[in-house]
């Protein structure tokens, strides 16, 4: 339960870095469960994708397009 | 060891938005423990930094490194002329970290990365309890190895206040009272009758009321004309 505790506290440094904290989640996972590990990088994939490009990528794009 | 507490990003960020080269300078003793200013910590801090540049649109070079401690210049002086390189160094030391540096560094400012807090243990991790003041005048031989100075609200020296509520202090019920802890331990010593002497008003120049303290040990350092 520590690494729950210490990913929780990094969603809260995201959070003040106005990054949305739901762009980092923590799954416990056996090395025996597949199946899941592949459903949940699908359903997790979705909800980066509809979040959208974080606010860092779309700044570094603007600095790029800017050079 | 001395407790710290990182101070928030956003107070950070007014302090170096402003400077185009910045590196965050953990301690890797005291400060480490308390998971506030060491290596991993400046490292964070630094990324935090670079994140929020990119996010405002500034360009900064934000760079982290540790020593193991600020306040000797023997730790800090091999990696001194790099740091010298920088526009600021956001010292994640303790108070003394950031004084100590600033006093060899020159015409850089040396900023607190952390808020130093008190001199404290560690009863579990992840949680530190201030347990003396640095007072200058210790008394803990005769409290029990309970220090009143820090430990009771008041810093009574003869006692508990009338605040005292079944070992808790009136100020919250989270505080443990030191008199009733100094109490319960001079019984387990077989000592409870040492209290029934009268302390008088304790001498606080030697604390910090009376001006910067200074400690000289004449058998280790150089005379006075060579220091």
């Amino acid at each position: 339960m520590f690494s729950a505790r210490r990913i929780q506290y990094v969603r809260t440094l995201l959070a003040r870095l106005k990054i949305d904290p739901a762009r980092l989640e923590m799954y416990n996972l056996s090395a025996a469960m597949g199946p899941k590990w592949a459903e949940i990088c699908t359903q997790f994939t979705g909800k980066i994708r509809r979040l959208g490009p974080s606010p860092i990528g779309l700044a570094l794009a603007k600095r790029k397009a800017k050079e | 060891m001395i407790v710290g507490t990182q101070k928030p990003i956003e107070e950070i960020w007014e302090m170096v938005k402003d400077f185009k080269r910045v590196l965050v300078y953990g301690c890797n003793t005291c400060v480490a423990i308390c998971h506030a200013g060491g290596g991993k910590e400046a490292e964070i801090i630094a990324s935090m930094i670079r994140m929020k540049a990119i996010e405002e649109g500034r360009e900064m070079d934000v760079n982290h490194a540790a020593i193991e401690r600020h306040c000797e210049p023997e730790f800090f002086e091999p990696l001194m002329e790099d740091v010298k390189t920088y526009d600021l160094v956001l010292s994640t030391a303790c108070g003394v970290g950031v004084n100590f540096l600033t006093q060899r560094i020159g015409a850089i400012p040396v900023y607190p990365g952390i808020n130093t807090s008190f001199y404290g243990g560690v009863p579990q991790a992840g949680v530190f309890t201030e347990l003396c003041g640095g007072c200058g005048n210790c008394i803990l031989h005769l409290t029990g190895g309970i220090c009143p100075i820090v430990r009771c609200s008041k810093s009574l020296l003869n006692g508990p206040c009338g605040g005292t509520n079944k070992g808790k202090c009136e100020v919250s019920d989270q505080v443990d009272c030191a008199w009733y802890l100094i109490v319960e331990r001079m019984k387990e010593l077989g000592k409870l009758d040492k209290l029934l002497e009268i302390q008088p008003p304790k001498n606080w120049a030697t604390d910090t009321h009376g001006g910067p303290r200074r400690v000289v040990l004449e058998h280790i350092a150089e005379p006075e004309g060579k220091r």
